[in-house]
C-alpha cells in the first residue's frame, strides 16, 4: 500500500508484492495440504486404535458384562461414539492449531502496527469466550444425552430386526412401529435441543469479528485522518484482522466439536475401563496335562443380588460322567458356566486336578473344556468353518469326524456345498437340531479332557438322541462328561447324578441309590417312567 | 483365518446423483413452508454481508481519506445494525435448517422401519442385522449431517456468490475481470476431485457395514468366542476388517485435503493478482483506495463458501452414497404380496359341521373373554379348516424342503406332525402363518387360499410358538402381551394357564420384572413358558406349537399340557410332536419325512402297519 502511495519511498514496485502474495500463497497451499493429510490421517489411524482397544476389550470382558449392556448400544459407541473423537483428534486438532497460528501471526502483525488498536480490536473476543464456555457446558450435557439416545434407538433397531420373526408371527408390525417412533422422537427432540446451541456459536463468533472491524474503522480512520497512521497501515491492519474472521467461526465449531467429542469419549472410556470380573492369574499354574478332575468346594454366585447357586461342594473324579438334573431356574447351567469361568469365580471354590481355576491361564483351562451351550450359537460362517471353531487349524479329516460322532454327517451330505455350506443370515437355515448338532461337533472337535454338555439335545427328536448319546458314548472315553438335562434318558451312564434345586444340591447320588432313596429324583423317574408306560400301552 | 469374504458388502450402483437428490427432495415436501422461511431469510443474510465491506469502502473514500469525520459515526451505526441482522438471521437459518433436517431424519428413520417390517422372513433370512442397523442409524445420521452442513445453504452460498460477482463487476469491472481469472482453474479442479472422491466414498461405506456386521455378531458370540478361546483369532479377522476400512479413508481424506488447499491457495492468488492490477489502477487514478480494501474482504468473503463448498461436497458425498444404500434397501420389495379377501370363499366338503365362516378382516381383534374353557364361550365363533394341497417349497433355489406335501386339518382338528429333524416339519409351520410363500401348490384356510387372506388378519388367527423362544426387553408382562392392550387383561391368566405364573410370582418384581436383551436374564425354559402364555394370551383360533416343549422340565411340561388341553378345545392345531403324550391326545398323525407325506392316521393304526412311524416310535418314542 506504501508503494502504491508514494512509490519512490517503497523498496519494491507494487507488482513485486503481488508477486510475492501469489508465491507464498503456493507455498502455503502445500504446506496445507501436508499438514491437513497428515492430520486427518492420523486422526483415522487414532480411530483405528480405539477400535481396535476397544474391540480388545470386549474380548476380554466376562459374560456379566454382555448380560447387562445391550448389544445396540455398544454398536452405537463403536461407530456414533467414536466418530466424534475422531472428528475432535482430525478435523478439531487441525483446526485448533490452524487458528493459533492465524491468531498469533495476525495479532504479532497487528501490534507492529499498531499495539493500542490491536487491543481495541480484540476487545470483543475475551466477551465471546465467556459466552461460549457457558454455551458450551450446556453443549456437553445435551450432547451426550443426544448420544445415549442415539444408543437406545439402535437398540430398538437391532432388537426388532432379530426378532423378526416373533414380530411378524404375532403382528406386531404396527406396535413395534409405534414404540421406534417413541424412540426415534425422543432422539430428535435431543438433537433439536442441540441445535439451538449450534446456531448460537456460530453468529456469537460471526458478529465478533465483525464488531472487531466496526472499532478499527471508526478509531483507526480517526488516527488516519489525525495523521497518527498512514493508510497503508490501515488497510493491511483491516487484512489482518479479517483474517481472524474465518477462524473465529471455525472456533465456535470446533468448540462444538470438542464438546461432543469429549461426550463421547467419556462414553467409550465406560468401555474401555470396565473391569473384566474374570482375569488372568498373577501367579498362574500350568499343568503339563489336564486330567479332568474337577472339584467344588462351597461354591456359590449371585447375579446381581440374587444368589444362584449357594455353597455348592462336589467332586467329579477324572474320567466319570456326572448328570445334572432340576427344576427351571435351579442354577444347571449357571453352574456349568462356571467352570471355565465364563463368570467370575471366587478363589479356593472351583479345582481342576486340585488347582484352583483362578490360577490357571485362562486359555489353558479353556481349551481343556468342550462346551456345548443349551442355545446353540453359530457364526454366519460356513458349517466347517463353524465346526473348526473349537479347533484353529482342524484339517477336514478332523472336521468330518466331528461331524460323524455329532451325527451330523447325514444332513451334511444334504447341503448344496457340504462343509462349504454358509450357515445363518447369508447361508442356509439349520434346523434346531442341525445347530445344536453342529455345536457338539464344535465342541468335539477340541478333542477336550472336559466335555460339558448344557442340556444339549432339547431340539432334537428322540431318535437322534439316541443316536448321537451311542456314538457319544464312543467318544467320552477317559474324558470327565457333565450333561445336563431335563431328559433321564439323556443321562444313562452316569456314574454321579445331582439334583439342584434353589441353587443346593437337594440329592446326589448313582442313579440307583437315587431310586432307592425315593425323594425327588425318584418322583421325577417315576413321573417319567409313567407317561412312558402309558405311552406303551 | 479369512472367511472368505462373506462379510463384504458389494459396492453396487453407479453415480445417479441427480435421480437420488431429486427423489430425496420428495421428502422435502411436507416442510416447504421451512424450506420457504429458510429461502426468504438467505437473500436477507447474503444483502447484510454484501453491505458490510461496501460501507467500508464509503468510510474510507468519503470520510478517512478525505479527512471528513462527521459522516462515519453514522456508518458505524449502520454497520453494527448490519452486524446484529446477520447474526440473529443466521440463527434463524441455522436452526431451521437442523430442525427441518430432524423433521426429515425422523420421516426417513420411520419409512425405513415400517418398510423393513413389511419385507418377508426370506429378506432377514439374508440380511446380516449389523447392515440393517447401520442403515437405519449411521446412513440417516449422514443424511442429517448433510443438513447441518447444508444443502439448502449451498443456495445461499450461490446467492452470496452471485451477489459478489455482481458488486464487483458494478465497482469495478476490469478489476473483477482479473480477479475472476482463477475460477475456470477452481471449477476444473473442484469438478475433477469431486469425481475422483465419489468411488472412494462408497467403499468407505460399504466396509464399515461390513465392520459393523462383524462387530454385532461377534458380540452376540461372545460366549462361544471365549469358551472356545478364539479371542486371538477373532482379533485378528477384526484387525483385517478395521484395516480395511481406515485404509479406504485415507485416499478421501488425500483428494479432501488437495480440494481444499486448492481453493485455498487460488483465493490468495486472487488477492496477489488484486494487489498487482489494483496497484497499476490506483496510480491511474482510475481505482480508490477504498473500493481495493473492499475488493478483497469481498474476496475472502468470495472464497469462504468455496471453501465451505469443498467441506461440504465431502458431507454430500456421503450423503449421496447413504441415500444410494437408503433408496436400495426402501426399493427392495421382497414382500409377500398383502392378500386380497376374496368375496365369498368357496365351502369345502372336509369343512364338515358347522357354516363356512366368512373372513372377517380387522374385527378378528375381538376375542372371547373367557380363556378357560378354550374358544366355546356365548362367542360362538367358527373353527377354521385348513389344506395344504400338493405344496412345494425351498429356501434356496433348487433345494425342495417340501416336495408335493398335502395335510388336511379340520374344523377343530388336533394334528401331530411327526418326522425326523430337518425332515420339514418347521417349515410346514413356517409357511401357515405365511412367513413364507409357497412356490408350488397352495394352502387354504377356510377355503381361501392363504395369499388372498390379508396377512394381518390371518396372522392374528393363529398362534405360533416357535422353536427358539425371544424375548425382548421391557417387562415379563409386556412380553406375553406384546404391547397389545387388548390382551393385556389376559396376559397373567394365560401364564397361569400354563404354569408360567409359578416362576413369575418368585420374580422381585414379578410380572413386572424387567426383561434384559434377548431375555438373558431367564433360562431358556422360562423363556419358553413366557412365549407360550404369550401365544395362549393372544387367544388364537389356530394354535401351531413347534417343539415347545423341548427345554422345559417334566413338571412344568405336565402343567403345560394340563393347559394345552383344554386350551385345544374348539381350535384347530398343529404341534411338531416329538412327545408321545402330545401326539396321544393328536386326532391324528401326520408323518413327514424328506418333505413328504408318507404315513396318516392314528396312533395305534399307525404302529399296526408297522411303516415308517412305528421305525420312528421304536426310535423316538421309547428312549
Amino acid at each position: 500500500m506504501e508503494s502504491i502511495q508514494s512509490p519512490a519511498k517503497a523498496p519494491h514496485s507494487p507488482s513485486w508484492y503481488g508477486g510475492a502474495i501469489i508465491v507464498a500463497a503456493l507455498l502455503h497451499g502445500a504446506i496445507r495440504v501436508f499438514s491437513r493429510t497428515t492430520l486427518l490421517h492420523n486422526a483415522r489411524r487414532i480411530e483405528y486404535r480405539i477400535r481396535q482397544d476397544l474391540y480388545a476389550r470386549l474380548l476380554a470382558l466376562d459374560l456379566s458384562y454382555f448380560n447387562r449392556e445391550r448389544t445396540g448400544d455398544l454398536l452405537s459407541r463403536f461407530s456414533n461414539d467414536l466418530t466424534n473423537v475422531r472428528m475432535l483428534v482430525g478435523f478439531g486438532a487441525l483446526n485448533i492449531i490452524n487458528t493459533a497460528i492465524v491468531y498469533l501471526s495476525a495479532l504479532f502483525l497487528m501490534a507492529r502496527i499498531s499495539p493500542l488498536l490491536t487491543l481495541l480490536a480484540v476487545i470483543p473476543f475475551p466477551m465471546m469466550i465467556f459466552v461460549v464456555k457457558r454455551i458450551s457446558a450446556a453443549m456437553f450435557r445435551r450432547s451426550k444425552r443426544a448420544q445415549e439416545e442415539l444408543a437406545r434407538l439402535t437398540s430398538a433397531v437391532e432388537e426388532n430386526v432379530s426378532a423378526a420373526a416373533v414380530v411378524k408371527a404375532y403382528c406386531r408390525e404396527e406396535a413395534s412401529i409405534e414404540a421406534f417412533a417413541a424412540v426415534s422422537r425422543r432422539y430428535m427432540a435431543s438433537n433439536m435441543r442441540m441445535a439451538q446451541l449450534r446456531g448460537l456459536m456460530i453468529p456469537v463468533m460471526a458478529a465478533t469479528g465483525a464488531l472487531g472491524t466496526l472499532i478499527v474503522l471508526v478509531i483507526g480512520g480517526q488516527k488516519v485522518v489525525a495523521g497518527l497512521l498512514t493508510l497503508g497501515d490501515f488497510v493491511a491492519f483491516n487484512g489482518y484482522l479479517a483474517m481472524l474472521i474465518w477462524p473465529t467461526i471455525i472456533l465456535g465449531w470446533i468448540l462444538n466439536l470438542m464438546q461432543r467429542g469429549a461426550a463421547s469419549m467419556s462414553r467409550l472410556n465406560e468401555v474401555l475401563l470396565a473391569e473384566p470380573g474374570v482375569t488372568e492369574p498373577a501367579d498362574p499354574v500350568t499343568p503339563a496335562r489336564i486330567a479332568g478332575m474337577i472339584e467344588l468346594r462351597r461354591l456359590s454366585f449371585s447375579y446381581g443380588e440374587t444368589p444362584l447357586l449357594r455353597e455348592i461342594s462336589l467332586v467329579i473324579p477324572p474320567g466319570s460322567r456326572l448328570g445334572i438334573v432340576g427344576p427351571i431356574g435351579a442354577g444347571k447351567s449357571t453352574l456349568v458356566r462356571l467352570i471355565p469361568r465364563l463368570f467370575p469365580v471366587a478363589d479356593a471354590t472351583l479345582f481342576i486336578d486340585g488347582t484352583d481355576i483362578n490360577r490357571l491361564p485362562l486359555r489353558t483351562l479353556r481349551d481343556a473344556i468342550g462346551f456345548v451351550p443349551q442355545e446353540s450359537f453359530l457364526f454366519s460362517r460356513t458349517v466347517g468353518e463353524n465346526i473348526a471353531f473349537g479347533k484353529g487349524g482342524a484339517d477336514s479329516g478332523e472336521i468330518g469326524a466331528a461331524a460323524r460322532l455329532a451325527s451330523l454327517d447325514g444332513d451334511v451330505a444334504r447341503f448344496p456345498d457340504g462343509f462349504g455350506t454358509m450357515v445363518g443370515e447369508r447361508g442356509i437355515t439349520l434346523s434346531g437340531g442341525q445347530k445344536q448338532r453342529t455345536a457338539i461337533a464344535r465342541a468335539l472337535v477340541k478333542d477336550p479332557p472336559i466335555l460339558i454338555l448344557d442340556d444339549p439335545l432339547s431340539a432334537v427328536d428322540a431318535g437322534t438322541e439316541e443316536e448321537i448319546l451311542a456314538s457319544l458314548s464312543g467318544f467320552y472315553g477317559s474324558r470327565t462328561v457333565i450333561i445336563v438335562s431335563h431328559r433321564l434318558s439323556a443321562l444313562r451312564g452316569c456314574d454321579t447324578i445331582v439334583y439342584l434345586e434353589g441353587g443346593r444340591i437337594v440329592e446326589q447320588g448313582s442313579n440307583e441309590e437315587l431310586l432307592a432313596r425315593g425323594g425327588r429324583y425318584a418322583a421325577l423317574h417315576r413321573e417319567q417312567q409313567l407317561r412312558r408306560e402309558m405311552e406303551e400301552i | 483365518m479369512h472367511f472368505q469374504g462373506i462379510y463384504e458388502d458389494e459396492i453396487v450402483g453407479k453415480a445417479y446423483d441427480r435421480r437420488l437428490l431429486w427423489r430425496f427432495a420428495g421428502y422435502l415436501r411436507p416442510y416447504l413452508h421451512l424450506v420457504g422461511t429458510v429461502l426468504c431469510i438467505l437473500p436477507l443474510t447474503t444483502a447484510a454481508k454484501l453491505a458490510q465491506p461496501w460501507l467500508i469502502k464509503q468510510a474510507i473514500d468519503n470520510h478517512i481519506v478525505t479527512g471528513d469525520l462527521a459522516g462515519l459515526p453514522a456508518i458505524a451505526l449502520y454497520f453494527l445494525l448490519l452486524i446484529l441482522a446477520e447474526s440473529l438471521l443466521s440463527f434463524l437459518e441455522v436452526w431451521l435448517l437442523q430442525y427441518l433436517g430432524q423433521r426429515v431424519m425422523q420421516d426417513i428413520r420411520l419409512e425405513l422401519f415400517s418398510h423393513v417390517q413389511r419385507l418377508s422372513a426370506s429378506f432377514f433370512d439374508r440380511t446380516p442385522t449389523g447392515s440393517l442397523v447401520t442403515r437405519l442409524t449411521s446412513d440417516v445420521e449422514v443424511l442429517g449431517e448433510m443438513f447441518a452442513a447444508g444443502i439448502i445453504t449451498v443456495v445461499g452460498d450461490v446467492l452470496l456468490l452471485a451477489g459478489i460477482v455482481g458488486v464487483m463487476l458494478w465497482m469495478n469491472l476490469h478489476l473483477s475481470l482479473v480477479t475472476f481469472a482463477v475460477l475456470p482453474v477452481l471449477f476444473w479442479i473442484t469438478f475433477t476431485f469431486r469425481r475422483r472422491m465419489r468411488g472412494a466414498f462408497r467403499q468407505v461405506r460399504a466396509r464399515l457395514a461390513t465392520l459393523n456386521t462383524f462387530l454385532s455378531e461377534s458380540i452376540g458370540g461372545m460366549a462361544i468366542v471365549q469358551l472356545f478361546t478364539r479371542q486371538r483369532e477373532e482379533m485378528a479377522e477384526f484387525t483385517r476388517l478395521n484395516g480395511s476400512y481406515r485404509d479406504a479413508n485415507m485416499p478421501v481424506i488425500t483428494w479432501d485435503a488437495a480440494l481444499y488447499a486448492a481453493v485455498e491457495t487460488l483465493s490468495s492468488v486472487a488477492v496477489g493478482l488484486l494487489v498487482w492490477y489494483g496497484s497499476g489502477e490506483i496510480l491511474a487514478g482510475t481505482l480508490t483506495f477504498g473500493a481495493l480494501v473492499a475488493f478483497i474482504q469481498y474476496i475472502e468473503k468470495f472464497f469462504a463458501p468455496i471453501r465451505d463448498l469443498s467441506a461440504k461436497y465431502s458431507v454430500m458425498q456421503g450423503a449421496m452414497a447413504a441415500l444410494e444404500r437408503l433408496f436400495n434397501l426402501l426399493d427392495c420389495n421382497e414382500v409377500l404380496a398383502e392378500g386380497v379377501p376374496a368375496p365369498s370363499p368357496r365351502p369345502s366338503p372336509t369343512g364338515g359341521e358347522g357354516e363356512v365362516s366368512a373372513y372377517s378382516g380387522a374385527d378378528d381383534k375381538k376375542f372371547p373373554p373367557p380363556l378357560t374353557g378354550g374358544g366355546k364361550g356365548e362367542g360362538e365363533r367358527d373353527i377354521p379348516f385348513i389344506r395344504f394341497t400338493d405344496v412345494w417349497f425351498a429356501y434356496n433355489g433348487d433345494d425342495y424342503v417340501l416336495k408335493g406335501f398335502s395335510l388336511e386339518l379340520r374344523r377343530g382338528e388336533k394334528v401331530a406332525l411327526v418326522g425326523e429333524t430337518g425332515g420339514g416339519k418347521t417349515t410346514v409351520t413356517r409357511l401357515l402363518s405365511r412367513l413364507y410363500d409357497v412356490q408350488r401348490g397352495g394352502i387354504e384356510l377356510d377355503g381361501t387360499d392363504l395369499r388372498q387372506i390379508p396377512l394381518a388378519g390371518l396372522r392374528r388367527r393363529i398362534g405360533i410358538v416357535l422353536q427358539d423362544p425371544y424375548l425382548f426387553t421391557g417387562t415379563v408382562e409386556d412380553n406375553i402381551c406384546l404391547g397389545d392392550e387388548g390382551v393385556r387383561p389376559r396376559g397373567r391368566q394365560a401364564a397361569a394357564l400354563v404354569g408360567a405364573d409359578r416362576f413369575i410370582e418368585r420374580l422381585e418384581k414379578g410380572y413386572g420384572e424387567e426383561v434384559r436383551e434377548r431375555g438373558n436374564n431367564f433360562s431358556v425354559g422360562e423363556r419358553q413358558l413366557i412365549s407360550f402364555a404369550r401365544a395362549v394370551a393372544f387367544d388364537p383360533e389356530i394354535l401351531v406349537l413347534d417343539e415347545a416343549t423341548a427345554s422345559v422340565d417334566t413338571e412344568s411340561e405336565r402343567l403345560i399340557q394340563e393347559g394345552l388341553r383344554g386350551l385345544m378345545a374348539g381350535r384347530t392345531t398343529l404341534v411338531v410332536a416329538h412327545r408321545l403324550s402330545t401326539i396321544r391326545d393328536a386326532d391324528r398323525i401326520v408323518v413327514i419325512h424328506r418333505g413328504e407325506k408318507v404315513e396318516e392316521g392314528g396312533h395305534e393304526e399307525l404302529i399296526a402297519r408297522e411303516g415308517v412311524y412305528f421305525r420312528l416310535y421304536q426310535l423316538q418314542f421309547r428312549g
